[in-house]
């Protein structure tokens, strides 16, 4: 009962915390277009909170190259379970253009445990809200 | 006694001061939405109605964390001790008839004990979580709390002064033929404004501003800390409309229909008038930018605290002239 009564609420609750890794701000612009009249992501529930505590859903922009690889790991690990990650973009999902330069790893997956990848450079505002409810779709 | 326990916690008591809550938050969440061209919660129950609900909840089954520099027993205790301050001084307010649940004589300046009293438990609560941003944020809190305490106190004197009463009851009782409001005008705005400070709304979300503090002096809570933080903050919008309309807007007094019993009638009154209270201040805030805490501060202590004290003046040569004496 109380487990079923967890699920419901996480499954219409879900708190973005917006971290930019190091992002060209293309993959920014349409994370917030998600926020605006035309789609609104505020229906399902979801809403960009200040705080990495307040947050279940981290959503990470751009590649993560050696500068920001602790200090996403640090977010990551003030973000109170449960906790879901998603990779936006191309660069996050695997380094995007900057693959192979010097300071640039594989994307997010080589520093947190990534839930969902939504492709694109940068993803249109409809794949980032399919890609949440997705996500959401799968919470237990 | 049983029913007079039942009354308390149920209704009109803490569970009916948590929905009303919960309430209002959505009604918030939905006017902003809808100033803006969006449509806010949807899919949460009709129209996105138990959204609050849902938030509540999830932040309750979330992780606590608590930071290793943080003061552990205030960090922990003074949220459920923070929302004790609005729970109990809606327990004054008059819902569902002329006698509050738990009134007495001079119940108004327990609301005001209640009201510094909140502010002394948020300061704690604030520098407990012993964080750079939080810091900030509690010498913001402090400096806007001794800003707008002056003109707000004022405001609610003068309705004391009018009704010659320091109840509640007796405030709301003296309304019977004539509002306050239509008397005091600016004492009602200056309450307003004060109460807007207050709660934290913008244009003075000054110590939770988003862009400059991360989130003020949350930034540290998370799980079942923050769930109570945010219902306190909820469930003292509430109060704060409540007590507007007690003191201003003849609390649930109205013109009376004979088909329908007193109390309820009472109770549909006072909701409608609590309802456009909190909705004045719903349309306040989403129209309204943050302003800077020194401006905030110049705002109440030169402007609204000497508009505050005309307005005692006025009221005290209606009082001393004979005219328009409150019954």
């Amino acid at each position: 009962m109380l487990e079923r009564l967890a699920t419901w609420s996480r499954k219409r609750s879900p708190w973005v915390f917006h971290i930019n890794a190091s992002s060209c701000n293309g993959c920014d612009i349409e994370l917030v277009a998600s926020l605006t009249p035309l789609y609104d992501i505020e229906r399902f529930g979801a809403i960009l909170v200040p705080s990495p505590r307040h947050a279940d859903v981290l959503i990470v922009t751009g590649t993560v190259n050696a500068q920001t690889k602790d200090r996403l790991r640090r977010v990551y690990e003030q973000v109170p379970e449960p906790k879901h990650v998603i990779a936006l973009g191309a660069c996050a999902a695997a380094g995007g253009v900057f693959k192979g330069c010097y300071n640039v790893g594989q994307g997010v997956q080589d520093v947190i445990p990534v839930d969902m990848f939504i492709p694109g450079c940068p993803p249109r505002p409809e794949a980032i809200m399919y890609g949440v409810l997705k996500l959401l779709g799968e919470v237990k | 006694m049983i029913n007079e326990i039942l009354q308390a916690i149920i209704f009109p008591g803490v569970l009916f001061t948590i929905a009303m809550g919960f309430l209002f938050d959505w009604l918030d969440r939905k006017t902003a939405a809808r100033m803006q061209g969006r449509i806010g919660p949807k899919i949460t129950g009709p129209s996105g109605i138990l959204q609050p609900l849902a938030d509540f909840l999830k932040l309750l089954f979330k992780e606590e964390i608590i930071p290793s520099h943080a003061d552990r027993v205030i960090f922990l205790f003074a949220p459920a001790l923070y929302f004790l301050a609005p729970l109990l001084s809606m327990l004054f307010i008059p819902i569902i008839g002329p006698t509050p649940l738990a009134g007495f004589e001079f119940d108004l300046l327990a609301i005001l004990f209640l009201l510094a009293y909140a502010a002394f438990v948020v300061t704690i609560l604030s520098y407990s979580s012993a964080s750079s941003f939080t810091t900030i944020a509690t010498g913001r809190l402090v400096l806007q709390y001794v800003s707008y305490e002056i003109p707000l106190v004022l405001a609610i004197i003068t309705a004391a002064l009018y009704s010659r009463s320091l109840s509640v009851e007796g405030i709301v009782a003296s309304q019977s033929t004539l509002w306050n409001i239509l008397v005091m005008p600016f004492a009602f705005g200056v309450y307003i404004i004060a109460l807007m400070a207050e709660l934290e709304k913008p244009p003075f979300d000054i110590p939770s501003a988003k862009t400059e503090i991360v989130a003020g002096w949350l930034t540290e809570f998370s799980g079942r800390a923050l769930s109570f933080l945010k219902l306190t903050k909820e469930v003292g919008y509430v109060f704060g409309s409540a007590l507007a309309v007690s003191l201003f807007l003849g609390g649930g007094l109205g013109p009376e229909v004979a088909a329908v019993p007193p109390p309820v009638l009472y109770f549909v009154y006072f909701m409608v008038k609590l309802l456009l209270v909190g909705f004045l201040i719903f349309v306040l805030k989403t129209a309204l930018a943050r302003i800077k805490i020194g401006q905030a501060t110049e705002l109440f202590w030169k402007i609204l605290t000497p508009v505050s004290l005309a307005q005692i003046a006025f009221v005290l040569v209606l009082i001393q002239g004979g005219v328009l004496v409150a019954t």
